[in-house]
């Protein structure tokens, strides 16, 4: 069950006062409401890292959270830090196992499941931003290959994915 | 991650230590504190505008100064508050501040372009670079600190909280340096005054980001 905000907003209040119990039990709420938060944005076997990584950050940064707010919107806005960071890994590692041929031949698998997870946010995408990211970002063309594949100019490239990249962590970091 | 979530939840609460939130007015105080050592420092160093000492500050200085002034307060408000993160938080104060700020650079602009059509000179001296200069070095005072603060905190929009951080700096040090030098032209304060401004708020957006990332 998730606890009320008043209730949440008291927990974080005592554990930032060093109450053990108060914060186990803030904890166990944050990592219910994590959990449902990015079931809805991710593949289900990525959630639990999700979730860890962001019970991680939260415990970091805990003397960030100010006990006069509620408590939602700052664990949402630690969440949503932690997704943006998290697709900017999923990127990366799209580019490097199709940079690497070996890898690529051994297995599909990572870079499959890269572009599941970017193809449910691509769809708000306006065709020609989703065109040069494939292209460039998972496909790993160059801006000049890219360009000659799909008919844009060089320079339209470079503003379609940095326009594509931005408007997708827009996307993303909607509560 | 090689643990389980409950094994996680039990080492975290196991290591929980009492932590002191992160408060506005701290954090402004600390800001203010790096305008304060800034403006001491440039003016122990080069000392105050004459006018200044007579006791009759020109109407410009007062403008100009004053406008940077609440620049900088405003955008070191807003990044000061972006180290405790919400979703929904709004802080846009700092922006109708700069558009006020902006009016320098474009009448200094207007101002020449009208001097330029009529084949007159501009104003522009490019040794008045020096105010740049100043106004740089003594931004970094304010840039440290703010820095220093951001990292404590847990920004989310570190693009944002960069480019803020240096409109703060930026103005920090040119509201230092405005209190010596001895121009009251709008073309020397729109113009160099204006672009330390502008160009430690693009400092601050390209370098920030990576020191406060998370």
């Amino acid at each position: 069950m998730i606890a009320d905000e008043t209730s949440l907003a008291r927990l974080a209040g005592l554990a930032q006062r060093g109450d053990k119990q108060a914060y186990a039990a803030l904890l166990g709420a944050a990592r219910h409401w994590l959990a449902r938060y990015f079931r809805s944005k991710t593949l289900p076997h990525q959630i639990d890292d999700l979730v860890q990584d962001t019970l991680l950050s939260l415990h970091r940064k805990l003397a960030s959270y100010d006990p006069d707010r509620p408590f939602m919107p700052w664990l949402a806005a630690i969440a949503r830090y932690r997704f943006v960071d998290h697709l900017r890994l999923v990127y990366r590692l799209a580019e490097d196992e199709l940079a690497d041929d070996h890898a690529a031949l051994d297995s599909d698998e990572p870079a499959i499941t890269a572009r599941i997870s970017l193809e449910r946010l691509f769809e708000s995408l306006p065709a020609a931003q989703q065109r040069a990211i494939e292209l460039v970002k998972i496909e790993g063309l160059s801006i000049s290959e890219a360009s000659a594949s799909c008919g844009q100019s060089e320079s339209l490239i470079k503003v379609n994915i940095h326009r594509g990249l931005k408007r997708l962590a827009a996307i993303v970091e909607r509560a | 991650m090689p643990q389980s979530t409950d094994d996680l939840i039990a080492g975290l609460v196991d290591e929980l230590k009492p932590v002191a939130p992160l408060q506005q007015m701290r954090g402004m105080l600390l800001a203010l504190g790096a305008l304060a050592l800034g403006t001491a420092g440039m003016l122990v160093t080069f000392g105050p505008r004459a006018d200044l000492v007579a006791g009759q500050p020109d109407a410009m200085l007062l403008l100009s100064a004053g406008l940077f002034l609440v620049l900088c307060l405003a955008s070191s408000w807003a990044v000061v508050d972006m180290a405790r993160p919400a979703v929904g938080t709004r802080r846009e104060g700092w922006g109708w501040t700069a558009l006020m700020a902006a009016v320098f650079p474009l009448a200094a602009l207007g101002a020449m372009a009208v001097a330029w059509l009529q084949a007159r000179s501009s104003g522009l001296d490019s040794t008045d670079v020096n105010c740049m200069r100043y106004g740089l070095a003594w931004s970094l005072v304010t840039f440290l600190v703010l820095t220093l603060w951001l990292r404590r905190g847990a920004p989310v929009a570190l693009g944002r909280a960069g480019l803020l951080t240096g409109v703060a700096a930026g103005s920090a040090g040119i509201f230092a340096v405005s209190l010596y030098c001895p121009h009251n032209d709008v073309v020397h304060i729109g113009i160099w005054h204006g672009l330390t401004v502008t160009l430690a708020g693009l400092a601050g957006r390209l370098a920030l980001p990576r020191l406060i990332a998370w």
